[in-house]
């Protein structure tokens, strides 16, 4: 079992790719490696309540590790609150633990 | 010989364009906030992060000088993480590519950041505990 960090800059309602995103980080998840994301800049958006995105929200259901970058949300305005209940907050720390902890930190 | 890890960045965006940048800046700082030390290898438009003759500007349209407007620039970002890091006692090493420099005419960068090619990337990808790349897309 490996761990991955996807960190996610991309929104699924502008850029088409994140298709093959979601369902690469949905493979790994079911192939029983331990996968978390992170998601920046524009990649907050499905996180935020009534957002609808299929493919993020199984992420979700599945019980993937999602958090949303703070400082991307700040900009948007989006509270915490406004955040789905499985997606919750960090910051670039999260980025750096992983790689120190040596796990494959991946940028989509 | 210290036991402070080094972690590698490779990162192709040029400045005052994407998001991406900043992100990419605050990931090095809060490397730096761990006590990680960083390696970066920048190509493609990426090298004139650390061009030395960027220049603040007012805005006119919205009658603000030049400091006033207080432009962000990445040499000054650049140069802060460094004196972050001299400050903590760790490494804070850039590369730039240079074929990526010469195409641009970006040859004039500030003090302390290097000119390379991909083998400094494969020693930094190399030597380093761990290695991100943040493609342009």
């Amino acid at each position: 079992m490996s761990h991955y960090l996807f960190i996610q800059s991309q929104d699924p309602f502008t850029e088409t790719r994140t298709h093959h995103q979601f369902d690469l980080i949905g493979q790994l998840y079911d192939a029983g490696h331990k996968v978390a994301v992170l998601l920046v800049q524009n990649g907050v958006t499905p996180a935020r309540r009534g957002a609808k995105s299929d493919l993020f929200d199984d992420l979700l259901r599945w019980g993937v590790t999602v958090r949303a970058d703070q400082f991307a949300l700040a900009q948007r305005e989006i509270d915490h609150a406004d955040l789905k209940d499985q997606v919750g907050v960090a910051d670039m720390d999260l980025v750096i633990d992983a790689m120190l902890a040596g796990h494959k930190v991946i940028w989509h | 010989m210290s036991d402070t890890k080094t972690l590698t960045f490779a990162f192709m965006e040029p400045p005052f364009e994407s998001e991406r940048t900043v992100t990419f800046f605050r990931l090095l700082d809060a490397a730096l906030d761990r006590g990680a030390g960083v390696r970066v290898f920048a190509y493609e438009g990426a090298v004139a992060l650390a061009f030395a003759r960027q220049q603040p500007h007012g805005n006119a349209v919205h009658h603000r000088d030049s400091e006033e407007e207080d432009h962000p620039l990445t040499k000054d970002w650049i140069a802060a993480l460094q004196e972050k890091a001299r400050s903590k006692g760790i490494g804070f090493e850039w590369i730039n590519c240079g074929l990526c420099v010469d195409e641009r005419g970006v040859n004039d960068v500030i003090e302390g950041c290097g000119r390379g090619g991909p083998p400094d990337l494969w020693r930094y990808a190399s030597e380093a505990h761990n290695t991100l790349t943040i493609g342009t897309r």
